[in-house]
């Protein structure tokens, strides 16, 4: 594609023509759950119209043609990310696959992980549970303007076994330098996972040239259905890991006093699975690629330096967002006077959907922002400059009228 | 979308009544709200078996904020049995709305959630 037409994109995309509240919807919670194309929608309707029986077992025509989509859309998964499919390991979301780590890493009493002050509680929860085994869980501190402290990596404990980092914060879309940190990590023989749930919708990712060891994403969030997300596996690290969840189609060989497990990535993928939710993602996949990632990093900028810009004349706001070294297209920002929660109803009864709360990520804005709360809105590629005018028109009203 | 009828109390949000510490309080407790992360606190003062002040102490969104206001003044008079009696109805005629959204139904009843947890803790002694 070589221009961004995104009036031709919206097309595709049948829920962005409704009203709310009489208003034309403005979705802006894309750091929730994204938008489906009809692509998607339609396509999965042809999966059970013309493709749907349990792959991997049965023999017959139907079976063939359902494995023969899984199979295709863990091709497509391993290509978006510049992987091999044995390293594609198929979960629920990244929130599945960020436990199944944390289960299949053998970790000895006393060593540690270093997650960081950044993270969505899935980061955060896994490792927490596992210091019931001993394990030592070390929070990487950042700066006022949100950047990680970069220098923890270079002289980490020498137990640290595992360092885990979003790739983007969901609450204030600071990008972190990823490769940077999976290098220093591996520098001092420590593993490295990514979760790349807020970026990988949004920017190109390369495991070889970020040289994670694991990397996680889910989805829903990039135009794919609910249920289905991806773990990365390097395929050096997979011969380490014990398994997750055990039963059919993991294994090679079942005797009763031996068992031999199957090899990657099927030793994660225990019972039917999702084939239904992987057949979406690739069509999802195909869809981002038609439009090329490059082209939606740079017109999300567009759209954000817009943002940014229209938002200088709101009064009586607080924004958190756009103030590290890199930045995706979330816009995080609170009322002085009105709580999060209102701010969202309220934009809602203008059709406009953001989210607030603690955007499970309670550590970071408690300790850190030293709020009980935010309110976030977070773009996608179908979104538009009128859209954001919209949004900042409905605040600048909501603070006339309640600030 | 009844909860519109919250918003007609801004200015109350802004200065709400029952806000406060008591000096001299028989049960305190303190309650989240793990989707916003709003904390309560709530001090009630009992007399003849009958509760005789009640306030309120945190911030929060509009609904919590003008339900447990409204709700420390209802519960004035009350024994603490009638209290623990009292459900998402009672707190809708408080407040004066017929009905509200499933995602905020746990933002109108934190205070009276709260009052009945205070009133639990203590009565166990
Ligand atoms: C940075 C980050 N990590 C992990 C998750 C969890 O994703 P899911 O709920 O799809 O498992 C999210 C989603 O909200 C996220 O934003």
């Amino acid at each position: 594609m070589v221009s961004f037409d995104v009036q031709r994109i919206r097309e595709d995309f049948p829920i962005l023509k409704s009203k709310v509240n009489g208003y034309p919807l403005v979705f802006l919670d894309n750091g929730a759950t994204s938008q489906k194309p009809r692509q998607v929608i339609d396509g999965i309707k042809y999966f059970y119209e013309n493709i749907n029986a349990n792959p991997m077992r049965s023999i017959h025509h139907l079976a063939e043609k359902a494995t023969e989509a899984y199979v295709e859309a863990r091709e497509k998964a391993a290509k978006f990310i510049n992987a091999s499919p044995e390293e594609i390991v198929f979960v629920k979301n990244t929130t599945e696959a960020i436990n199944l780590v944390s289960f299949a890493l053998p970790f000895k009493h006393g060593e540690r992980v270093a997650t960081t002050y950044l993270e969505h509680h899935s980061n955060i929860l896994p490792w927490l549970k596992l210091k019931e085994n001993g394990l030592n869980v070390d929070f990487v501190d950042i700066d006022e303007n949100f950047d990680l402290d970069i220098d923890y990596y270079k002289e980490m404990p020498a137990e640290t076994k595992l360092v885990t980092v979003a790739h983007e914060s969901n609450v204030t879309g600071t990008v972190n330098d990823v490769k940077k940190i999976c290098s220093l990590a591996h520098s001092s023989d420590t593993l490295c996972l990514v979760d790349a749930a807020q970026s990988a919708p949004h920017i190109k990712i390369d495991v070889k040239d970020m040289g994670a060891d694991f990397l996680a994403f889910s989805g829903h969030k990039m135009l794919g259905p609910l249920g289905i997300g991806v773990l990365y596996i390097n395929k050096n690290v997979a011969p380490k890991l014990r398994t997750f969840m055990t039963g059919g189609e993991m294994i090679k060989s079942v005797k009763i006093n031996k068992v031999e497990y199957a090899d990657m990535p099927s030793f994660f993928e225990a019972g039917t699975q999702n084939v239904e939710g992987a057949y979406g993602l690739g069509l999802a996949i195909d869809y981002l690629n038609n439009i090329g990632l490059n082209n939606i990093e740079s017109y999300e900028k567009g759209l954000m330096a817009h943002l940014y810009q229209a938002s200088k004349t709101i009064n009586g706001i607080d924004v958190y967002s756009g103030r590290s070294k890199k930045n995706g297209a979330i816009f995080a920002f609170n009322s002085k006077t009105l709580h999060p929660h209102d701010i969202a109803y309220l934009l809602d009864k203008k059709g406009i959907a953001i989210r607030s709360g603690f955007h499970c990520a309670q550590p970071f804005i408690e300790d850190k922002l030293h709020l009980e709360g935010a309110a976030r809105a977070s773009m996608y590629f179908y979104n538009t400059k009128e859209e954001m005018d919209s949004f900042v028109n409905g605040l600048k009203e909501i603070q006339v009228e309640y600030g | 979308m009844d909860e519109e009828k919250y918003y007609e109390f801004v200015d109350l949000y802004k200065n709400p009544d029952h806000k406060g510490k008591l000096k001299d309080f028989d049960f305190k407790t303190e309650e989240y709200s793990s989707s916003c992360g709003d904390v309560f606190t709530v001090y009630l003062k009992l007399e003849n078996g009958k509760i005789k002040d009640a306030t309120f102490e945190g911030n929060g969104c509009i609904i919590s904020t003008i339900s447990i206001s409204k709700t420390c003044g209802d519960i004035i008079g009350k024994t603490p049995k009638e209290i623990q009696k009292m459900g998402l109805g009672e707190v809708k005629k408080i407040v004066g709305v017929d009905e509200i959204s499933l995602s905020r139904i746990k933002c109108a009843t934190i205070g009276l959630d709260t009052i009945k947890k205070a009133l639990r803790n203590d009565s166990s002694e």
